[in-house]
């Protein structure tokens, strides 16, 4: 006779009935673990046929409310490769410094609201108030800084408005970039104190064997855009070519695309940026990834926590450095022509690797459009790790297990607005 | 007057379309949500008002009213996710942080529909309507 158990939670609860994750399990053996995730970029994809191609920017970034200057950029690198336009100096810098502010904003929410509570035993933002409230204040500083960032360069906090193909409507001046300075230097040190104490976490044992991937820049860290992507099998190729070595697969239980990289599943994101690219990261960053003991390759995702503090004083050093050398242009924008044929771009969303691709017609107009968020191209992966850290703790009470798998989803920093608007999380003993 | 929301997913544009209501009436602001972007709109205001969407099984266009400087808000009104934080969430940091205004109104409209370029549901349409005049009511009893 067997029996089913259902333990359901609506912690993650926002809009019921579109994503979830279920494992089950029999005889305390993990026998299917299933990611279900619901994918806005379809709607979008389809909304945008028809469209002039200078909309793209504007319409992408409604996609997610955390990382609408990663859809923006995305959208613009395509345009203009297609165009055969290259947006470079003051006009490119300003656009690295816009994404800094994003992720400064995104890595800040993750690591102090959504992930640390995890590691200090309270199961929310709110509780870990009530037991440091000053460390819920640097987070709540740090984001404002994000926001202060993403106002000044891209004319608003969400969703900026500033960003165009070519370039921007309006160039900040020098004072304006100046002011941010001071802030920017209090975010430096207050990121490098979180990446030490987040480093003195315990961390659950688990090591996964991945393959990553990451774009590449000549010799940057890669943030707002990369010419070829790089994995850590080896392979290096045009962003043009993803298509040659992502595939994406329907599954039954998710009306979203799962991805593989030439036949395998994959990571995307700080992980695999770290990995491919931590000796170019900013000095302070590359340093304090040293004194914290962080291996050049971080095989346990509950670590990323580390990592990702490591990318957020990378972001404060590099805006520094950025506002340090800038110039205000003398044009805010380059001027794109339409161009018929099929133009590529990426850049590194704070989870990973976004792609989009679109196909124009003579006068401009958007025929078809594609677009690979971060975490679809992760899904594969998360469900591994399920796999793998369920069956290690499968003796763990219920709601323990349960709690345990949602912290391992939240290792991936899921996008809940470009990739699964929320998870409804059931663990089945059958 | 805070609306809550997304314009682009159905029944969620609830809170935005009542603050468009009333944004010759009040200072009003439309937010995604976002926990500091509340926190900062509310900051150094004596009364907030905050109207989102919910889903909690109830009729589709319930209305909940609930004094957020009395008691914690219920679980019907949280938005948190593995990704973000919402109102209610802003709410309780806020209380724990003693930023809260000293008199803050939540109001729910519950959503029927949330799906990616729906358009209102009739109920929440009319529900809409329903919080403007009872919000104009609050206001002109300040």
């Amino acid at each position: 006779m067997s029996r089913t158990k259902t333990i359901r939670t609506d912690y993650l609860a926002r809009v019921e009935g579109e994503g979830g994750m279920t494992v089950k399990m029999r005889d305390g053996a993990v026998e299917d673990v299933q990611l279900r995730i619901y994918e806005p970029p379809r709607f979008f994809e389809a909304f945008l046929q028809g469209r002039d191609f200078r909309e793209a920017p504007d319409v992408t970034a409604r996609i997610c409310g955390i990382c609408p200057v990663a859809y923006q950029m995305a959208a613009c690198l395509a345009m203009e490769s297609l165009a055969g336009v290259e947006v470079e100096g003051q006009l490119r810098a300003l656009r690295r410094l816009l994404y800094c502010g994003e992720w400064i904003e995104s890595h800040t929410l993750h690591i102090f609201m959504l992930h640390a509570p995890d590691f200090l035993g309270v199961h929310s933002a709110v509780e870990l108030a009530a037991i440091d409230r000053p460390l819920v204040e640097t987070a709540l500083r740090l984001k404002k800084l994000g926001n202060d960032v993403m106002r000044v360069v891209g004319g608003r906090e969400v969703h900026p408005i500033n960003v165009r193909v070519g370039g921007w409507y309006k160039a900040p001046t020098r004072a304006e970039l100046d002011a941010l300075v001071p802030e920017l230097e209090w975010a430096l040190a207050a990121s490098l104190d979180a990446t030490r104490l987040v480093a003195g976490f315990d961390f659950p044992e688990l090591e996964q064997d991945y393959l990553f991937m990451a774009l590449a820049d000549d010799d940057e860290y890669p943030i707002d855009r990369g010419s070829h992507l790089v994995t850590s099998h080896g392979a290096l190729f045009p962003v043009a070519d993803f298509y040659e070595h992502v595939t994406e697969h329907h599954v039954a239980h998710s009306n979203a695309l799962q991805a593989t990289l030439d036949g395998e599943p994959y990571l995307v994101g700080p992980l695999a940026r770290y990995a491919l690219h931590h000796e170019r990261l900013s000095p302070a960053a590359h340093a304090v990834a040293g004194d914290v003991g962080l291996e050049p390759v971080v095989k346990n995702p509950f670590r990323s926590i580390v990592v990702r503090a490591v990318e957020l004083v990378h972001a404060c050093e590099e805006a520094l450095r950025l506002i340090e050398h800038y110039e205000q242009p003398p044009e805010p924008s380059l001027e794109v022509l339409p161009r018929a044929g099929t133009g590529h771009g990426a850049s590194e969303a704070p989870r990973g690797v976004l792609y989009h691709r679109y196909r124009l017609d003579d006068a401009g107009t958007i025929l078809d459009a594609k677009i690979v968020p971060p975490t679809s191209q992760n899904q594969r992966m998360i469900e591994d790790d399920l796999r793998a850290f369920v069956g290690a703790h499968a003796s763990l009470p219920d709601e323990e297990l349960q709690w345990r798998c949602e912290q391992a989803i939240r290792n991936y920093d899921p996008c809940i607005s470009c990739a699964t608007h929320f998870l409804d999380l059931q663990v089945q003993r059958l | 007057m805070i609306g809550v929301g997304n314009d682009l997913r159905g029944d969620d544009a609830a809170g935005l379309r009542v603050a468009r209501a009333l944004a010759d009436e009040a200072e009003v602001r439309e937010l995604e949500g976002e926990p500091v972007g509340l926190m900062d709109a509310w900051d150094g205001f004596e009364r907030a008002i905050l109207v989102d969407a919910t889903q909690s099984g109830a009729a589709p266009g319930t209305v909940l009213r609930i004094a957020a400087h009395e008691a914690p808000l219920p679980p019907e009104m949280r938005r948190a996710s593995t990704h973000l934080l919402g109102v209610a969430d802003a709410v309780e940091l806020a209380r724990t942080l003693e930023k809260l205004p000293p008199w803050t109104v939540v109001y729910g409209i519950e959503g029927a529909c949330f799906d990616t370029g729906a358009a209102l549901s009739p109920e929440v349409e009319s529900a809409v309507g329903e919080v403007a005049a009872a919000i104009r009511e609050e206001l002109a009893g300040a």
